[in-house]
């Protein structure tokens, strides 16, 4: 029998989770809810799917072509350049920019 | 992707964000093991115990180590309290010193600078301003979807989309002595 874990299937999102495929049922949805309550409260996915709604597409791609961008987002970097910090004033767009970023790295995992 | 709301303030711990992120990395089977065998163990201490912040870092450690690369994104660090920002940054350093290809992108206002300065010197920066481009294709959105467009003539529309692009971008370089 297959389970979708309740908190993800909500959200219609790519990431879907289907516990049974990766758990030969070992994990049954109940658990895996308590697991992630365990973990945190916090629920970033759901923000993010609002505001990956309302991004218009080309807002922000301009941080794509930033050298700090580039610079860090290299898998070659080491730590010390691991952090790059978009600072702005409150409506300025940090959000939405943030959002535009998550084509930095195709193909690769986000978190 | 993590947000520090508002209005999850009082929830806005160095813990529950790190378990924020460990949750989105659960979805893979391998980390997602490993974290189902430390709430089992948990379960068994008296009680059972909700998970600390030790706890929370090796298991993003556990979860990182099994990608190639994970970029982590951390929306209004300002948002978070500073005792607990202060946790934060440090056990992401903590994990950054096993997998320093790890990528970390936060955004914040200006003055929580200095603090993500405490713990990673050689942060990149980038302002955020509104660019003309941006504001022009919100712009040309919103008049799309002017339910009156009879009302508006084609001179108006064009200064709009001239006028409010350019003068944004002048008027936060005025208003920020960051920017300026």
């Amino acid at each position: 029998m297959e389970r979708t874990a309740p908190e993800y299937s909500k959200t219609g999102n790519v990431n879907s989770f289907n516990v049974n495929n990766y758990y030969n049922g070992t994990i049954i949805s109940d658990e895996y809810a308590e697991i992630m309550q365990w973990l945190s409260p916090l629920d970033s996915r759901r923000r993010h799917h609002d505001v990956r709604i309302d991004r218009l597409d080309g807002v922000g791609n301009w941080l794509l072509e930033t050298d700090q961008l580039r610079e860090w987002r290299s898998d070659e970097a080491g730590a010390d350049e691991a952090v790059l910090f978009c600072c702005g004033d409150p409506g300025v767009g940090k959000t939405y920019l943030r959002q535009a970023s998550r084509s930095f790295g195709r193909n690769r995992n986000y978190c | 992707m993590f947000y520090c709301d508002f209005r999850d303030r009082q929830e806005l711990t160095a813990t529950n964000i790190m378990g924020a992120i460990i949750k989105q990395l659960a979805a893979r089977g391998e980390v997602l093991k490993h974290v189902q065998a430390a709430f089992q163990k948990a379960r068994t201490e008296v009680g059972g115990r909700g998970p600390r912040l030790p706890d929370m870092v090796q298991m993003l450690k556990q979860a990182v180590s099994t990608f190639h690369q994970v970029f982590i994104c951390i929306d209004a660090l300002d948002e978070c309290p500073s005792k607990h920002l202060l946790e934060l940054l440090e056990s992401i350093k903590d994990v950054l010193k096993d997998s320093p290809r790890t990528r970390i992108f936060v955004t914040g206002r200006p003055h929580v600078g200095a603090e993500i300065t405490k713990y990673f010197a050689n942060r990149l920066t980038v302002p955020i301003i509104p660019k003309a481009h941006d504001v022009k294709i919100y712009l040309e959105k919103k008049l799309e979807m002017d339910p009156d467009p009879e009302a508006m003539s084609d001179t108006l529309r064009a200064d709009i989309l001239r006028i409010i692009p350019e003068s944004s971008e002048m008027y936060v370089q005025a208003q920020s002595p960051f920017h300026a």
